[in-house]
């Protein structure tokens, strides 16, 4: 039954009540190619596809007429700072795995924050089977334009090893 | 494309079992409708249409019974493959399903049932496992009242087909039982709880030999329902009129004490998610970071005060099912013994806190290291020797509770007990799970009494601890 395996692979015997680990064994085609957030770097472009977990919600604001809220996310390469807009602030929760596709790294009003962006996509795909670690936190890096290619940014200096908006939880 | 099974949050993504089902419900609708086409599909064809069918069944339920049909006339594999859709489907997303599914799913389950599918036994058991334990939602609830029901209603066939499912099934139902009759003057439940007790008293009073299957943990809940009239009258032939039984070889509860219960019980009363939650904690999460799984695991799983009975299924589960490598072991990953520390101090009501300790140490009991595995007694005894000094209050109130059980639990046969218990002991200083039991019988902070009766249940040992200096790897 080859064509069937990739979706249904099933315990090696029922009887044995074992299952699959959540979320690791659906792999959908667009979780192919993630970068590790340790290797985004600041732009303009929504090119960022990546999955990782939610830590930590802040408040909801308004920006204008919509609703936006700062998290903390993170994989097991590195945290950043999420936007979450509209309804995606109520969507998702702490412990949630979210899938980002085209999500764009950029300054939003002097912070820079990960974001899916008006092309971008994030979904939810999976809950708390995820590691991850809080530092560094790639959106308290100091970044400077590249000496050699001033389109390019690269990294000056650490702001703050962890999140300064969400301490870790001891 | 709307989801037909699976009922969707926004930003949630498409559920791969959906995906593929409807998948080969498109690819083959056309064949779906009578007059069904007669030629031998090729094995792609057969898969489809497993999968479409059981798409109709569950979306389509005005057509369950045409699709039904379609599915028996053209299955060559003891519906084998199907049962294990269906069961695929109960494990990963159950808890996630439109209530016009669930019923269906029920139907069908019934269905496979009148032909003996291949692989029945499984799907029951997924059934079973989805019961939440303290969850007493109206669709848990109605889960628990079909489940029952149909054990009950197919009595005579599953005891000549699967009687194991039977077995299985008392153990659910008795575990909860134990939760259901905490409730009292609710009309919804108390009508399950007469059907759960009619299932559970037939199958005692008839079929012991099946009952037996479970081993020692069948007391354990047993014990929990002496309470009740019926199950104490149970308990009372059982100690002292085991012949009214009429099962051959059944003499004295003590052989069931004896025996060792499968980890596959356990299993019974984690549903799969919490289960991939736990196993995740104990093979991925590194001491010091557990912090925020332990508030999202207890966010999901033990949001209400009714839901914490969970916690000790879970402590049983934790000692008898989920037995780390020695990689993970010697790893900085988080150990059984901190989890269930964690646990233990999430219990806030009495009867929860000492039925913990109870699942806990029940294999201490009757420790016989012939058919017992050293593996279900660790996490008690590193929990106890771990929390010195920093959470000595732990550590005090596992030994007290360890004691009483010595002196109260079965007063009948407390050799036994303490036969158990100090095997117990020697067997874990003898494999170097701990290198003596010194830190216990000279620690300051542990209240003298208990360090007294340390000694005494132990007086080999200490001639012998001193010795111990090479440290056995901790066998599987």
């Amino acid at each position: 039954m080859g064509s069937l395996t990739f979706y249904f692979e099933l315990p090696d015997s029922a009887a044995e009540f074992s299952v699959s680990k959540g979320g690791t064994i659906y792999k959908m085609e667009s979780e192919k190619n993630l970068q590790a957030l340790k290797d985004i770097v600041p732009a303009a472009q929504n090119n960022i596809n990546t999955k990782f977990i939610l830590l930590d919600k802040g408040r909801l604001t308004l920006e204008g007429q919509h609703k936006t809220c700062l998290a903390l996310v993170a994989d097991e390469s590195a945290a950043v700072h999420f936007q979450l807009w509209g309804d995606e602030c109520d969507a998702f929760e702490p412990g949630d795995i979210i899938l980002l596709a085209n999500g764009i790294f950029s300054y939003n009003r002097n912070n820079l924050v990960l974001r899916a962006g008006k092309r971008g996509k994030a979904e939810k795909v999976g809950e708390f089977t995820m590691t991850f670690v809080e530092t560094p936190n790639m959106s308290e890096i100091r970044w400077v334009p590249d000496s050699s290619d001033s389109k390019k940014y690269v990294q000056e200096a650490v702001i703050s090893p962890y999140s300064r908006i969400f301490p870790p939880m001891h | 494309m709307a989801s037909r099974l699976i009922r969707k949050a926004p930003h949630e993504a498409e559920n791969p079992i959906e995906v593929s089902l409807r998948e080969s419900f498109q690819i083959v609708e056309p064949k779906l409708r009578p007059p069904f086409l007669l030629t031998i599909p090729t094995q792609e064809e057969y898969s489809n249409l497993n999968r479409a069918i059981l798409y109709g069944i569950l979306c389509e339920s005005h057509l369950a019974n045409v699709h039904i049909k379609h599915l028996h006339g053209i299955v060559t594999d003891g519906y084998g493959y199907f049962t294990s859709l269906l069961i695929n489907i109960v494990n990963e997303v159950y808890g996630k399903l439109f209530d016009s599914v669930k019923r269906q799913l029920i139907w069908v389950a019934h269905e496979t049932m009148h032909v003996s599918a291949v692989g029945f036994d499984g799907l029951m058991v997924a059934f079973l496992r989805q019961i939440a334990g303290g969850d007493f939602s109206e669709g848990n609830l109605w889960l628990c009242f079909e489940m029952v029901s149909l054990f009950l209603s197919k009595w005579e066939s599953l005891l000549e087909e699967d009687p194991s499912v039977l077995t299985f099934a008392l153990y659910v139902f008795l575990r909860l039982l134990a939760d259901h009759c905490r409730i009292s003057n609710v009309e919804r439940i108390e009508a399950l709880k007469r059907i759960e007790i009619e299932f559970c008293v037939k199958m005692l009073r008839e079929q012991l030999c099946l009952c037996l299957k479970i081993g020692r943990d069948l007391l354990r809940l047993l014990q929990d329902l002496v309470h009740k009239p019926e199950f104490c009258a149970i308990w009372k032939d059982l100690l002292l009129n085991p012949s009214s039984f009429r099962t051959e070889g059944f003499a004295d509860i003590t052989q069931i004490y004896r025996t060792r219960t499968s980890s596959r019980y356990f299993l019974l009363r984690i549903t799969p998610e919490m289960e991939s939650q736990v196993r995740f904690l104990l093979t991925h999460v590194k001491l010091g970071s557990q912090k925020r799984y332990q508030v999202w695991f207890t966010k999901k799983f033990l949001a209400t005060p009714e839901r914490e009975t969970l916690l000790i299924d879970i402590v049983r589960f934790i000692c008898c099912a989920h037995h780390p490598s020695n990689e993970i072991i010697q790893s900085d990953v988080i150990q059984r013994w901190a989890v269930i520390g964690w646990l233990l101090k999430s219990g806030k009501k009495n009867h929860v806190e000492a039925n913990m300790k109870l699942s806990l140490f029940y294999d201490w009991l009757f420790f016989d290291d012939k058919v017992d595995n050293i593996m279900n007694l660790e996490p008690a005894i590193l929990l106890m020797v771990h929390s010195i000094p920093k959470y000595i209050d732990m550590t005090h109130s596992l030994l007290e509770f360890l004691f009483i059980l010595l002196d109260n639990y079965d007063l009948d046969r407390k050799a036994m007990v303490l036969g158990g218990i100090s095997s117990a002991f020697h067997i874990l200083v003898r494999k170097g799970v701990v290198q003596s039991l010194d830190v216990l019988v000279s620690c300051d902070m542990l209240s003298p009494y208990l360090k007294e009766r340390l000694r005494k249940l132990l007086p080999d040992l200490q001639l012998h601890y001193s010795r111990e200096f090479t440290r056995e790897q901790h066998p599987m």
